[in-house]
């Protein structure tokens, strides 16, 4: 399996390391929500436990420890290892600002 | 109280053996070379800074830091890329305290700095058949079409984080690959190195950087 890293080229996987499913975000309830705590929870529970068994495209979060250390976003086939896309994760860089939540 | 004698040594002062190895005959098919007396400084973009360490590197060194994989010489110091809006600034040392006074005063505000110079360990490996030896342990496409002079990579060998550029070629016209390994690796990777070179033929020596 080979992997194109947005900022290195393409490169062997043994350079990267997986990390899982880029899709989760993580819950941001505000003080004043009006959330019941076992909301709170549920919320939580799925952020850190429960992952979809995608058999497919799915988005994961790989980082290229054996390369230029940046954390990535691919879309990669689960059954094939088909990548369709890697892109740079939110905040590599100093460009770009990094958005709350993110 | 203990008296310390703090004794500097190369990283390959046991690994390095300086002459003729491997193959025998006339013909030297890989030269190694230890670079010494580098100064050497990773630089980092700060959050939102990039486009201003990028001037302030043009300011002080008059070209322009790499944002790509690229190794770029200058007058006094080659710029070799190693992450996004980030890069190593490597150069012979002459008197280190001002070369880091010179990049800290220019790099204040928009980069962060980290002095490398004898964290790492800078081998060349030169000679006709250098890019042959090297392709046995290294993953990278080294041909002239992807690997052209002035390339860079972050790559690992032997499960080791090394820094790979290609400088210009040679006086013999064959290409010259620089390797740059933390220090604790160099001896290991040393090793790596001239067991993939002794079937063509090696010379190894130490050199200062020039």
């Amino acid at each position: 399996m080979r992997i194109a890293c947005p900022f290195c080229g393409e490169r062997e996987n043994g350079e990267f390391t997986y990390l899982g499913d880029a899709s989760p975000k993580r819950p941001n309830f505000a003080v004043d929500s009006g959330e019941s705590p076992e909301g709170v929870e549920d919320a939580f529970y799925d952020y850190v436990y429960l992952r979809d068994n995608v058999a497919g495209y799915m988005r994961e979060y790989w980082y290229h420890g054996g390369g230029c250390r940046s954390w990535l976003i691919a879309e990669r086939n689960t059954v094939t290892h088909e990548f369709r896309s890697v892109t740079a994760a939110p905040g590599v860089g100093a460009a770009k600002p990094v958005q709350a939540g993110e | 109280m203990v008296d310390y004698l703090w004794n500097t040594q190369s990283p390959l002062q046991k690994a390095l053996v300086p002459g003729r190895h491997g193959a025998a005959g006339a013909h030297v098919g890989v030269t190694l070379n230890e670079v010494r007396d580098i100064v050497l400084v990773q630089v980092m973009a700060r959050r939102g800074k990039a486009a201003d360490a990028a001037k302030a590197a043009k300011k002080l060194f008059g070209i322009e830091a790499p944002a790509t994989p690229k190794a770029v010489t200058g007058k006094t110091a080659t710029l070799i890329w190693s992450g996004p809006d980030q890069f190593t600034v490597i150069a012979p040392r002459t008197d280190e305290a001002s070369q880091l006074a010179a990049m800290v005063q220019v790099f204040a505000g928009s980069a962060s700095l980290s002095d490398q110079s004898d964290g790492r360990c800078l081998i060349r490996v030169s000679g006709p058949r250098g890019r042959d030896a090297i392709a046995k342990f290294s993953s990278l496409d080294l041909h002239d079409l992807a690997f052209p002079v002035g390339a860079a990579a972050n790559t690992s060998v032997d499960h080791t984080a090394v820094n790979l550029w290609r400088e210009a070629n040679g006086a013999d016209g064959h290409p010259v690959y620089n390797m740059l390994v933390f220090t604790s690796f160099a001896d290991s990777l040393w090793h790596t190195v001239v067991d993939s070179s002794l079937e063509y033929g090696v010379e190894a020596a130490s050199a200062r950087a020039a």
